[in-house]
């Protein structure tokens, strides 16, 4: 123990433990484990007939975690009939009035078929968890 | 983890906890140390929404999706489809096919498409209702080409304060390509539009589960056929030389130069001459912009139901810093050179000018060639921060038609037409 103590303090010793702490100081290196550690898989090649088909088999169906609460169930059965409830996370989050015209709008311009007090439920649903005083995620 | 942690025995599940504090003491490790030598986490994932502020990002939020035909874009929506395509695919000035953005409107859309028996109809008010195949469209008329920018409406959506709902779109609802087809005109001179005619309205397969009647069935567009934009739109099958991807409008889809594109209906199949107004959803309620300069206005005067509505026609213009986009450092003293794109559907651009002081004062940018009218036009400079130090880096395009790109934000209901000035934050280390 000593020994290697000597061998660090002669001027060859200095030199080695210098240039290692200029080393260190030029770069930090050995890093891994970044928080976004994730892929998406290649798509193999489609294989094609050549017919007048043109097929390029189903879009991937990417439905989000809604936020667990009273009315998602109605929002699951209702809004994703003609849409993924991802229209509803994608949005920004906003304010109780929005939502109440959204869900106003889905019924009276585009007909969606939900009865008044299941549109009152999904209203709260959307209100109380993806507006800009709650939304977490 | 539940089932992984179940199926573990209790030695494993010892040994498991073992290594996950490890884990944890590395990542804290890691933490302070990044706290201490302020060390990013280059590739840390994106928050999953922004708001109730502006989207500060270039992109939306979304994580990446592979769809069919495609490669990896930015998921806004899964059904209806709604992909964005990322910041750098914008370094070349036609965006590749695969990286193209979409923008259905509805979840009922073709997977397949059978060319025996589709057609693309041109009916209503003409004398000789016409049913062409695609051998039909690439044998029986001239091919014209032409490079235009397609923009949705919505583009840069998530800037507006307060927000509105919609797409959420970042800078990535664009696209530029050259479009090969036939002009429409040409098809519609063929089956010989009758006089007293108004409209001609447009419909592809973008088609919902709605009821019969509404905007969630069926979507349509129209556009008065003395509209002068209607000479220069062409029937395309062609997307920078190949077939278009099916989620782009195999088999053709109509390219409306200088429109938005609303109007360049995906997959159309449907040509329709009207002799009265067009009071279908898509054309009397929606995709409307405040008669306004700029089409902008208050939320309030919205509400006080003063606001009266056109619809939305060309595109304002745009310019856009592509690289550097921030994600590297730039030592002091080093020339870069700062590259993007511009376009404008009311004319040509002819000069686009940079900032590196946020927006006080300006240099011309050096133009790229000229790809035509409505294409986007690429732009560069030179560029060297000369101190260590944070630049936000501004740029602003004009058209030959004198319209210069503002520097006031833009709000309506729909969230159409931003086109304030864009600017990049770049930071300048120490060389020495």
């Amino acid at each position: 123990m000593k020994k290697r103590w000597k061998i660090a303090l002669t001027p060859v010793g200095v030199a080695i433990t210098l240039a290692g702490g200029l080393v260190f100081a030029q770069m930090r290196s050995g890093s891994y484990g970044s928080s976004n550690a994730t892929n998406i898989e290649q798509a193999a090649a489609p294989g094609f007939a050549p017919d007048a088909k043109y097929d390029v088999g189903p879009y991937p169906s990417l439905t989000p975690e809604l936020a667990e609460g009273d009315g998602r169930q109605e929002v699951q059965s209702f809004c994703a009939i003609c849409h993924s409830t991802r229209y509803i996370t994608m949005q920004p989050p906003l304010p109780a009035a929005t939502w109440d015209a959204e869900v106003s709008k889905m019924i009276k311009t585009y007909g969606a078929p939900i009865p008044e007090a299941t549109a009152k439920k999904i209203t709260a649903y959307l209100q109380g968890h993806y507006a800009p005083e709650n939304r977490k995620e | 983890m539940e089932r992984m942690t179940r199926n573990i025995s209790r030695r494993n599940a010892l040994k498991f906890l073992g290594a996950a504090s490890g884990g944890l003491a590395l990542a804290n490790w890691a933490r302070s140390g990044r706290a201490s030598a302020e060390v990013p986490d280059g590739a840390k994932p994106l928050e999953s929404f922004t708001g109730p502020g502006a989207n500060p990002h270039w992109n939306s939020v979304g994580p990446y999706v592979m769809e069919p035909q495609k490669a990896p874009l930015i998921l806004l929506t899964d059904r209806a489809v709604q992909l964005e395509t990322p910041r750098h695919y914008f370094r070349t000035i036609f965006t590749p096919n695969e990286a193209f953005y979409v923008r259905w409107h509805l979840g009922e859309i073709p997977n397949s498409v059978d060319l025996a028996e589709w057609k693309l109809r041109v009916e209503g008010n003409v004398n000789k209702p016409m049913a062409f195949s695609l051998s039909d469209l690439m044998e029986k008329f001239k091919a014209v080409s032409l490079a235009a920018v397609n923009q949705c409406s919505g583009n840069s959506r998530s800037r507006m304060q307060p927000r509105v709902p919609g797409g959420q779109w970042g800078n990535g609802a664009m696209g530029n390509a050259m479009w090969t087809g036939v002009r429409l005109r040409e098809l519609l001179d063929a089956a010989g539009v009758k006089s007293g005619s108004a409209r001609v309205q447009f419909e592809g397969l973008d088609t919902g589960a709605g009821p019969k009647g509404l905007g969630s069935n069926r979507f349509m567009k129209s556009l008065d056929l003395t509209n002068a934009a209607l000479d220069d739109t062409i029937v395309a099958y062609l997307m920078n030389g190949e077939p278009l991807p099916v989620l782009n409008g195999f088999p053709v889809r109509l390219v409306v130069p200088g429109y938005f594109s609303t109007y360049w209906t995906k997959s159309v199949s449907w040509i329709r001459v009207l002799e009265t107004p067009d009071d279908n959803f898509w054309v009397k309620t929606a995709y409307r912009i405040p008669d306004t300069p700029r089409g902008t206005t208050t939320p309030e005067d919205v509400k006080a139901g003063k606001v009266k509505t056109i619809p939305i026609g060309r595109m304002p213009v745009r310019s856009f810093l592509i690289s550097p986009d921030g994600s590297s450092k730039i030592p002091a003293g080093l020339g870069v050179t700062l590259r993007g794109i511009a376009f404008s559907g009311y004319g040509k651009v002819v000069k686009v000018e940079i900032s590196d002081d946020g927006g006080s004062n300006w240099k011309a940018a050096e133009l790229g060639e000229d790809h035509g009218t409505y294409s986007f036009r690429g732009w560069q400079a030179g560029w060297t921060p000369k101190t260590p130090g944070r630049y936000s880096i501004a740029v602003r395009a004009t058209d030959e038609k004198g319209n210069v790109q503002p520097d006031e934000p833009v709000w309506n209901a729909g969230g159409y037409l931003w086109n304030k000035i864009e600017r990049q934050e770049l930071v300048a280390g120490k060389a020495n």
